[in-house]
């Protein structure tokens, strides 16, 4: 277990966002093997690896890809979620700017798997950056004849790829969004299984549609080239393979790590450099929809989907972030309250009044103003949302702020009672400046 | 909640008349061949507006999403429900050089906020407001997602890293240097990333 470079492997080498230096390195031979294997073998390679989804929720993605019919009487579509918008979370903006062969690799195996013949790469629309480079890459694929009619020279497959800009919302993220967006709608969700079929078998335009993430699209040309096997040899008995870790915060060197599941979380903050600023107080692992873990319980935890859940939290998107004593839990969420009030699409109660009265309550008490009940009538709100959300974003507002409940009800309390911070005023993040003790609950 | 990249202040008014468009043949030509990546017009509406808003001057009024709308065959108000959701586009003019700062979870740790009154203070202007030349506006952004170089900004098509108390002036006199409309040029560079090679 540690550090493990798979998909990084070559990330620092001049020129791998290139087509010809990513060939050299052994760029494109899971393709030129897909092309010639049956739809199921290369399904049953996939399965074989183990790989899970990096979006977030690590659904197999095996299960994903069986699932699009046999029947190509509809046309079938391959999407890249490339929004990348969990906060703490930086590694699908790496992916795409460096090794964007990787990516696109991955979704022409896709394509070619499930019979597509369009894809779609959704890139959030800050990422211009990354989304330049992979344009680029596009570009030089269709010149050697990976993209577009005939590919790799075999004729009658097809697959032609475009990019799709967002234009700033979060939710976007979120598949069934995702897919409206895409369609030139708002970015809200869309019904789901059971209420309506999976987007497997009806996606965008009413069409199969596959959705994984661009670090699971990365994944695959290793699991093509080398067998799904020996991915699956990596890792643990559930989670397989490597994953990216972005690990921000309070460490010597933020940046992306890339380990082996179930490598210890501890493990991954020295890769980082350690702790920055002070002793070590708590740790975010997987973005900041993930419960917060306080230092006195991050030292049994793995890098895996299993590991991360027995320990009250989870893997997420692999956001990792890490706080030092002085941070101040309560201004910290109450910042994630209004992260999550301002990307609420506003399509469910719960949700769309539910993330306002969190965030109003916790401003009320990071500016001295906090009443007794508070607490509960935080734990109260969340209660109403979790579970009874159109979306998961409505759960993902709620669970930090009942974990930060959990573990940090003395710091609440100590808010609550003196209206200034336990950890003192040079506090980070910093106490807010205007304070208003008189905020009331009207919607903002 | 501090004013972000869209505010519930903005002025579209109602939908004008059709027949003032705008789009130069070449804005033409590139709405046309993105329209032909999807099997409907109606997916082109994101792009659409993105095209609008360089077209219009790096925002969009009223006339710019009736163009949008009148060349994919839309309602006003279905276009207009979707350029007021996302935060990218423009409602209202925004200065040459729109700096957004993140704010959120890691940057808030790194010292984004002292970032923020710097600039607050150099040029006298607070989140959500334009400097009466125009040539900044300031906004706090949400997770930008370059967590590791924090604290990070945004400014049109390009993203500043690393960016301290100390440091953000000097960008910030940099950019007052440059010529360049930045909103524009961020929404031209997201058209052309739909374009393909050539196109
Ligand atoms: C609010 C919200 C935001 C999300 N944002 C992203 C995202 O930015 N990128 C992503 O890949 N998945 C995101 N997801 C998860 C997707 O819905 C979906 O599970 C994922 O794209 C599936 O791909 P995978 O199986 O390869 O992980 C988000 C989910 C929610 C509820
Ligand atoms: S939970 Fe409801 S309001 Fe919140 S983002 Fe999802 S659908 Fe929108
Ligand atoms: S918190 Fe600032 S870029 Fe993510």
């Amino acid at each position: 277990m540690g550090e493990l470079k798979l998909l990084l492997k070559h990330v620092d080498e001049p020129g791998i966002e290139n087509l010809d230096t990513y060939e050299k390195l052994g760029g494109y031979a899971g393709l030129k093997k897909a092309v010639g294997m049956e739809r199921q073998a290369i399904i049953d390679e996939v399965k074989a690896s183990g790989l899970r989804g990096r979006g977030g929720a690590g659904f197999p993605t095996w299960i994903k890809w069986n699932g699009i019919p046999k029947d190509t009487s509809k046309p079938h579509y391959i999407i890249n979620n490339a929004d990348e918008g969990e906060p703490g979370t930086f590694k699908d903006r790496e992916l795409l700017l460096k090794l964007p062969h990787m990516v696109i690799e991955g979704m022409i195996i896709a394509g070619v798997a499930l019979q597509a013949e369009v894809g779609y790469v959704y890139i959030r629309g800050e990422f211009v950056e990354s989304a330049q480079a992979t344009r680029k890459a596009i570009d030089q694929a269709y010149k050697k004849g990976y993209l577009g009619k005939n590919i790799c020279g075999k004729q009658g497959l097809n697959f032609e790829l475009y990019i799709h800009m967002g234009a700033g919302s979060y939710e976007c993220g979120e598949e069934s969004a995702l897919m409206s967006s895409l369609m030139g709608e708002r970015g809200q969700p869309r019904l789901k299984f059971p209420h309506a079929p999976l987007p497997v078998i009806e996606g965008v335009w009413k069409c199969p549609t596959l959705i994984n993430n661009t670090e699971t699209y990365a994944a695959v040309p290793h699991i093509l080239a080398n067998g799904g096997a020996w991915y699956g040899a990596m890792g643990t008995e559930r989670s397989k393979g490597t994953k990216l870790f972005s690990v921000s915060g309070h460490v010597a060197r933020p940046a992306n790590y890339e380990v082996e599941m179930g490598t210890p979380l501890l493990q991954l903050v020295e890769l980082a450099g350690g702790v920055t600023g002070g002793a070590l107080k708590a740790i975010i692992p997987g973005g900041s929809s993930v419960q917060i873990v306080p230092a006195d319980q991050v030292a049994g935890v793995n890098l895996d989907y299993e590991s991360c859940s027995a320990a009250g939290t989870l893997l997420g998107s692999g956001g990792c972030m890490v706080f030092n004593e002085n941070t101040d839990i309560v201004i910290l969420m109450k910042r994630t309250a209004e992260f999550y009030a301002h990307e609420s699409c506003g399509k469910c109660t719960p949700c769309r009044e539910g993330t306002r009265w969190i965030y109003k309550i916790m401003e009320r008490i990071v500016s001295g103003g906090g009443q007794k009940g508070d607490v509960e009538l935080l734990l109260n709100i969340c209660a109403n949302i979790d579970g009874r959300s159109y979306c998961a974003l409505g759960d993902a507002a709620a669970w930090p702020i009942v974990a930060s409940i959990k573990h940090y009800r003395h710091e609440y309390d100590y808010w609550i009672e003196h209206k200034k911070s336990p950890v003192g005023p040079n506090c980070i993040p910093p106490v807010p400046e205007v304070m208003n003790p008189l905020l009331t609950l009207t919607p903002v | 909640m501090a004013e972000q990249t869209q505010t519930a202040n903005s002025t579209i008014g109602a939908a004008p008349a059709a027949g003032s468009h705008r789009f130069s043949a070449q804005a033409e030509a590139e709405l046309a061949e993105i329209v032909s990546h999807y099997p409907e017009k109606k997916a082109a509406i994101l792009p659409g507006l993105w095209i609008a808003q360089r077209e219009y001057g790096g925002s969009l009024s009223a006339a710019a999403i009736q163009e949008v709308a009148d060349r994919l065959e839309r309602p006003f108000v279905e276009v207009e429900g979707v350029a007021t959701f996302y935060t990218m586009y423009n409602l209202r003019p925004r200065g040459k050089h729109h700096l957004e700062v993140c704010t959120c979870l890691t940057c808030a740790c790194v010292g984004a906020y002292d970032v923020v009154h710097k600039i607050e203070h150099k040029l006298g202007i607070k989140p959500g407001e334009t400097t009466k030349d125009g040539a900044f506006t300031l906004s706090e952004a949400e997770c930008l997602n370059f967590c590791g170089a924090g604290t990070v900004m945004q400014v049109g098509d390009k993203y500043f890293g690393n960016l301290t108390a100390e440091n953000i002036e000097a960008v910030v006199d940099q950019l007052r240097a440059s010529e360049e409309h930045t909103p524009m040029k961020l929404a031209d560079a997201i058209v052309k990333l739909h374009l393909s090679a050539g196109g």
